[in-house]
């Protein structure tokens, strides 16, 4: 009886090392890449599609990226099954805290709870880790905008700019060269596909292949927040706009 | 019969309540505080089923300061406070047992720099107010206060109207309430005037 | 296979529980944390990561967490288990202020995360907690100072200095070298960030302190007043060697 539950439960090794968590590591280092950026105006997440498909009956939702409530946004790398799961407590979680304090959670409120869940997986209940890493875009009357990650441990940290999944340390090292404390959000959005064209493995790059969101302040209403998930007319346009294509091309040659 | 009457001014909140505890026919003590301090910024005080009122406010103050451990010492502000008790009472009405508190919280909110006074009863109403009673101090003191209330009033603006209001109570209730504690919360916390 | 083995931890034949043998592996693995005990002071001091390039520097997590307004607790092992170990000493303070109308006292709330830990090591289907942890605080209405340790087995004790995590033994020996009975606040906060750079060789930036004295009073030090500290400690070892060139 209790083999069902216990059997499969992360364990340590003799060096003390949650091996479990790591091979859970080491499969998002193969997911497609997400990158995020934090400005002085916003936040973008933007992130690599690995399924493509002319017969995949596209209904125009993101398959990487989440809306979790009023001032957060998430972007995936890993198994998006498991994501799902997680997503769903996060947006469970944001709206219980609204119900109570009539209020929106505080971002890392919000980010420890999913990671306590993740922990949780690491310790008892007989199951395996989650198979995700998540970058979050939040706001919050604490620190404004915001960009955290969580990876399968349980861990999570604040950053500027920072990716997860494939070619994330190429991707990191890109952004440290090129980021700058005060960009604006367009030339977030322009380093995002530059270093995105590089990272990735598609000789070219285009609005079938990326999923792109952005979160900003409303120009209009003061305090509103501003979640876009760009449609591919917009992607498209961007990619152009940052001429990425014509660098590579002439490149080629 | 308790008296728990607050106003709030320009940058204070004040609160004041009644010292006696009463059972059936007699005044037990003459010095009793039916405050609890949530938070630094936020003060609850109580009346109704005693019992009830003291293990609500703790159980309420516990959680409150739970809040603080956990966020690095970031306060619930004031809005969030009452919310949350709110919350409590509506969740409490709708089971066995509920608790049968009535409550004003007088808080200040460090972020906006504005006090505030939350008027919530057993039922899980919640209002935000300029000033509120609970109980029979309610129907001797609100035409006072409604009529002598005035925008931007200073601290001392505000304890003497509280002043004419107890001694409206002293005159006019039939019942011996032992005086009454009057605290102010604002940006430098919560203190008691007297 | 009898049902025998639901707990992960159990004894191999040669008389050891290897779950939590490893698991305090994880703790040496984890960055370093001293705490010191001086006359009416005790203070905490870790080993703070360096903060990235493009990391956050709004958000950063810290290795000492305040337990209740009178404790302090730093750990050292896997940050994700030490969440949730802090998490249950929280609500174990508040909810113990709610029934016995007082706070816990520091010996108290250490039998309490042992107990947990220790609880970690003997349930099916669970493995023990990764980390190590220096609790300490003052009882209420009390001067004295309290230091304790617990362990992933579960063990606690109190102790007048000690270190745990990464290269702990070189900060223990140094402790043991160098402590003396009834240190005044400075010298505490000496020992502390002179223990730490020990094995701690970038500095100030790479190292976080906090005090601790009676009524529930905590000053986090600033990176400034650590490299205060910093520059003073480099500066007396200078004179020390300096002292003994001479006689070579």
């Amino acid at each position: 009886m209790s083999r069902r539950y216990d059997s499969r439960t992360t364990i340590f090794s003799p060096e003390g090392r949650l091996y479990q968590v790591e091979y859970a590591q080491e499969a998002i280092s193969m997911a497609g890449t997400a990158i995020g950026i934090l400005s002085t105006e916003g936040v973008v997440l933007a992130c690599e599609k690995k399924v493509t498909s002319k017969l995949l009956d596209d209904d125009g939702s993101a398959e990487k990226l989440y809306i979790i409530n009023d001032q957060m946004l998430c972007a995936v790398a890993g198994m998006t099954a498991d994501a799902s799961i997680l997503v769903n407590n996060a947006r469970v979680a944001a709206q219980r805290y609204l119900k109570t304090y009539n209020e929106q959670i505080p971002c890392e409120m919000l980010i420890n709870k999913v990671c306590d869940i993740k922990q949780g997986y690491t310790q008892h209940g007989g199951l395996r880790p989650f198979g995700v890493s998540f970058l979050y875009a939040g706001y919050d009357d604490r620190y404004q905008f915001q960009l955290f990650t969580s990876n399968p441990s349980g861990n999570y940290s604040g950053w500027k700019a920072t990716s997860i999944g494939a070619n994330n340390s190429a991707a990191q090292t890109l952004l440290k060269k090129d980021y700058k404390d005060e960009i604006s959000l367009k030339e977030a959005c322009e380093l995002a596909i530059k270093v995105l064209s590089k990272t990735m493995d598609a000789s070219n790059i285009n609005s079938e292949k990326l999923e792109f969101a952005t979160l900003s302040l409303s120009s209009k209403e003061e305090g509103k927040i501003i979640q876009k998930i760009w449609n591919d007319k917009e992607i498209d346009l961007l990619i152009k706009t940052t001429g990425v294509l014509n660098d590579k091309s002439t490149g080629d040659e | 019969m308790d008296i728990i009457l607050g106003i709030r001014v320009s940058d204070a909140t004040l609160i004041a309540t009644s010292k006696a505890a009463t059972r059936s026919i007699s005044i037990l003590k003459d010095d009793d505080d039916k405050t609890r301090e949530l938070n630094k910024h936020n003060l609850i005080a109580f009346t109704g089923e005693s019992g009830d009122t003291t293990q609500f406010a703790e159980y309420v103050q516990a959680n409150i300061q739970l809040y603080s451990m956990r966020e690095n010492d970031i306060e619930l502000s004031p809005k969030a406070t009452a919310s949350f008790i709110r919350n409590q009472l509506a969740t409490s009405i709708r089971s066995r047992k509920p608790y049968q508190v009535n409550c004003l919280i007088g808080g200040y909110d460090t972020k906006t720099g504005k006090p505030s006074l939350n008027w919530i009863d057993y039922l899980g109403t919640q209002v935000e107010l300029p000033y509120g009673a609970h109980g029979y101090a309610a129907f001797y003191t609100t035409s006072l206060l409604d009529k002598h209330y005035r925008e931007k009033m200073s601290i001392d603006d505000g304890l003497k109207l509280m002043d004419m209001c107890i001694d409206e109570l002293n005159k006019r209730m039939p019942i011996d309430f032992k005086g009454v504690y009057i605290k102010v919360v604002d940006k430098d916390g919560i203190r008691l005037i007297k | 296979m009898s049902g025998y083995d639901s707990a992960l931890s159990i004894f191999s034949p040669d008389g050891h529980v290897f779950q939590v043998e490893y698991a305090s592996e994880a703790v040496k693995r984890g960055t370093c944390a001293v705490g010191v005990k001086g006359k009416e002071t005790v203070v905490l001091g870790c080993e703070k990561r360096t903060t990235l390039k493009l990391q956050d520097p709004r958000i950063t997590p810290s290795k000492i967490c305040k337990v209740d307004h009178h404790i302090l607790l730093a750990f050292a092992g896997l940050n994700a288990d030490a969440r949730i170990l802090v998490d249950k000493a929280r609500v174990e303070a508040q909810s113990h202020r709610l029934t016995l109308e007082d706070s816990v006292t520091v010996d108290y709330l250490t039998k309490y995360v042992a107990g947990v830990q220790q609880k970690y090591t003997q349930s099916g289907g669970v493995r023990p907690f990764g980390i190590a942890t220096l609790i300490a605080g003052f009882d209420s209405n009390d001067n004295v100072p309290k230091l304790y340790q617990t362990e992933p087995s579960g063990v606690f004790n109190a102790w007048k200095a000690h270190a745990i995590g990464r290269s702990s033994k070189t900060v223990k020996e140094f402790l043991e070298k160098n402590y003396t009975d009834d240190l005044s606040e400075d010298e505490t906060i000496k020992l502390t960030i002179k223990s730490l750079l020990e094995v701690v060789q970038t500095g100030a930036k790479n190292i976080e302190v906090s005090v601790m004295k009676p009524n529930s009073v905590i000053q986090t030090l600033t990176i400034d007043e650590i490299k205060k500290y910093v520059d003073e400690i480099e500066a007396e070892k200078e004179a020390e060697a300096e002292k003994k060139k001479p006689k070579n």
